[in-house]
């Protein structure tokens, strides 16, 4: 190996992608989108649900409790006049959910005797948005018990139950944006480096230009490491444009270090650029290659536990799970961004990323040799 | 012959010539063949939010009967592994850190005591990296601390069981179209939504490019046939391929879960026409921009993912803030996504969803209008 003859080629390689400004506007607009568009889909908060009212009562109590659903933000109510309005209403997703209060429910709540069967309200929640609904469960019945407790007399013969102290650690306001941009480091990082170096060597593939490297003294591993140092260059570069962006923009600055995080994504990386060269070894035209990565992109973004969580997938499929160099990234850029996880915590997560990324480069390199 | 019909039969000439390219296109109809049952199975068998073989700490200071009860009760809502035992506070802290558990139970060491006095007192912890999985622990967690009652069995109550006293308040609550918040139901009613996206973008979008790039679009261009018409043409196969997709995606969960739309199938084949036609012409538009087939992948790769995000697909679009959510709007697949889950989950007729399926027409016209400026030069 001659470092000159490598320096020319990652010269080449530079000048080639910084070239067209059609690449450098994706790899500057993709991670930056993708960061901004995770970092605020995904939330647990309801806010502004429409909740159509149905206040048979019209009494003091029951407007007192509909002014503190609309109090806090994360109802709307609006009223209604007869059950089947509601029916219609939710039928149609005008509203989310309905409450129904009878018309004796003050005369119940107040002139109650011990034993008697407190007053009832009904709510109707649309199920089919399932997480919509379990969330907004959780706070209706939050904020109906804080009224009812203020309100109401407690009743004396109520099961004792036990008192809940419910502290979150490392995100006390359970915030998704945090949860979302680390992932997102392995969404961009995974996805975007296959593609644009599958599409990038098939096209050369193309033009002859690959041909014509390989005729020249330089060897296998001078084109290897000539393809995947610049590019990995490119994406470390990424990498902390978006730290920056994550942190100035969203407030989420990684709770570990940032030195460990940038080193430990420039060498995953590595393993992408890697799966990268494969895939366009082994397509034969650019749809192809692309083809290729967006069906390995598919369990990328659902098996990888960015969007949803392995634990909850069947046994036989976490297996797979575990099979995705992704899923190890992801799980590593999370400790690190959220619990401040140091290099000997994540010491095993290492290890296997760094037998998928010796699997991967020996396998790269083959397929260029194999066609010398 | 008249001019509509000479209009009609160079759109299907265009059409018989594009449907025999795809036929021969194995690689393509590997993708539009494996995809739509790779995504069902995904979305119906493998993913939901839903907690479940949730690793758990206990820290029992009390060690008695009634703590070990409520341990039991935990146990029985069925979304834990059995608990870790640890001994000091610092154990079950580094098992959190580590991420090794999502939760810690602290019990403390007057836990009987005081529960006899009716104030009772646990300490839960909860791991807030992963904020939805934590709001619904943590959530579980108090559900059945505040409901246990160490004389009743386990097994009477379930955590499906959603009629609760509240103190002073009986709270009813019904979950209609899905009483148990399965996520299932909430993918699946938008399967056909996320698979047309996929298909009308990808399909067009390289078929224009592809013939721009190797010439064939000239070729076509000094035929009779007008350039509007060999768009047409080139889009009709499509819209029969999108409806054996739609097909599939509507079917198969009723074949496999018994989820069967509740709606009917003419309403569903009204609402997916202006959807069909308004992905195509977001494939027509890609291909339009870019100049290279690379580039039309690029461009419809990075429409598609957001899509899917934005849309309400696949996270709920309430939950997003202002702004974010109104920007979702635009995407097509947002308001097909809304027609469908009435329809499939709600049983909406035709004017219940009026509103997205005029939201889809206008989406469409808006990018006929953008296709027409923009092709313009090209075509002259």
């Amino acid at each position: 190996m001659r470092w000159r003859r490598l320096l020319t080629l990652m010269r080449r390689e530079v000048l080639a992608t910084l070239r067209d400004p059609f690449t450098v506007i994706i790899l500057i607009s993709v991670p930056l989108g993708a960061l901004l568009i995770f970092g605020f889909v995904l939330s647990t908060e309801v806010r502004d649900l429409r909740l159509g009212v149905l206040d048979a009562s019209d009494s003091p109590a029951s407007r007192r409790l509909i002014a503190d659903l609309a109090a806090k933000g994360t109802f709307s109510p609006r009223p209604y006049a007869t059950r089947e309005a509601i029916d219609r209403a939710i039928v149609s997703g005008d509203i989310g959910a309905a409450i129904v209060i009878p018309p004796d429910f003050e005369r119940q709540l107040n002139g109650r005797a011990p034993g008697d069967d407190p007053p009832e309200i009904q709510v109707v929640f649309d199920g089919g948005e399932a997480m919509l609904a379990g969330n907004a469960e959780g706070f209706l019945r939050g904020i109906v018990g804080s009224t009812m407790g203020q309100i109401g007399p407690r009743d004396p013969g109520a099961p004792p139950g036990v008192g809940v102290v419910l502290r979150s650690l490392y995100n006390p306001t359970l915030d998704g944006t945090p949860f979302m941009v680390a992932g997102t480091f392995g969404f961009v990082l995974s996805f975007l480096t296959t593609l644009i170096t599958a599409v990038s060597i098939v096209n050369e593939k193309l033009t002859g230009t690959f041909e014509q490297l390989q005729v020249t003294p330089a060897t296998s591993v001078e084109i290897l490491l000539g393809k995947l140092l610049p590019l990995g260059a490119v994406f470390a570069f990424d990498v902390l444009l978006m730290v920056l962006t994550a942190g100035f923009v969203l407030g989420v600055w990684p709770e570990g270090s940032i030195v460990f995080f940038v080193a430990m994504s420039a060498f995953y990386v590595m393993v992408s650029l890697a799966m990268g060269l494969i895939i366009s070894a082994t397509s034969a035209t650019a749809a192809e290659a692309v083809q290729k990565s967006v069906m390995t992109s598919i369990p990328l973004v659902q098996l990888s536990g960015f969007a949803f969580p392995i634990r909850s997938m069947p046994m036989p499929i976490q297996w797979v799970a575990e099979l995705f160099p992704a899923t190890h990234y992801i799980r590593m850029s999370r400790a690190i961004y959220m619990r401040g996880e140091g290099p000997l915590a994540l010491a095993p997560e290492l290890g296997v990323l760094v037998i998928f990324a010796a699997i991967m480069v020996i396998y790269a390199l083959r397929s260029i040799e194999a066609r010398r | 012959m008249s001019r509509a019909g000479v209009f009609l039969s160079n759109v299907l000439a265009v059409a018989y010539k594009e449907a025999s390219i795809l036929r021969h296109d194995k690689a393509l109809l590997a993708a539009i063949l494996i995809q739509p049952v790779m995504m069902f199975l995904l979305f119906g068998m493998a993913l939901s939010n839903k907690p479940a073989n949730v690793p758990w700490v206990v820290l029992d200071w009390n060690g008695g009967a009634t703590a070990r009860r409520l341990v039991e009760d935990v146990m029985a809502t069925g979304y834990f592994v059995p608990p870790q035992r640890v001994t000091s506070y610092d154990q079950g802290r580094a098992l959190l850190q580590r991420g090794r558990a999502v939760a810690m139970l602290v019990i403390p060491k007057d836990f009987r005591r005081e529960f006899e006095r009716s104030r009772a007192q646990v300490q839960v912890l909860v791991d807030g990296s992963d904020p939805m999985q934590a709001a619904r622990v943590g959530g579980y967690l108090t559900q059945v601390a505040s409901q246990f009652d160490p004389e009743r069995q386990p097994d009477q109550r379930t955590a499906q069981d959603r009629v609760r006293t509240d103190g002073p308040l009986d709270l009813r609550q019904r979950f209609w179209f899905n009483a148990t918040l399965d996520d299932r139901e909430f993918f699946l009613a938008a399967l056909a939504g996320m698979l047309l996206t996929n298909l009308c973008l990808s399909a067009t979008s390289l078929g224009l490019v592809a013939e721009r790039e190797s010439g064939t679009y000239e070729q076509m261009l000094a035929t009779p046939a007008t350039p509007i018409e060999i768009v047409l043409g080139k889009l009709l196969p499509y819209v029969g391929v999108s409806y054996v997709v739609m097909l599939f995606a509507t079917t198969a969960p009723g074949v496999v879960f018994g989820l069967w739309p509740e709606g009917s199938f003419v309403t569903l084949f009204v609402v997916t026409l202006p959807f069909v036609l308004a992905s195509l012409s977001v494939g027509v538009f890609v291909s339009a921009l870019a100049r290279t087939s690379a580039q039309a992948v690029f461009i419809s790769v990075f429409f598609i993912m957001p899509s899917f995000v934005l849309s309400g697909a696949m996270f709920p679009y309430q939950f997003m803030p202002d702004g974010v959510r109104q920007i979702g709007g635009l995407f097509p697949l947002r308001w097909y996504q809304i027609a469908l889950r009435r329809i499939v989950e709600r049983g909406a007729d035709l004017s219940e969803v009026a509103v997205p399926t005029l939201a889809l027409c206008a989406i469409f016209a808006a990018l006929l209008v953008a296709i027409r400026l923009l092709m313009k030069p090209r075509l002259s």
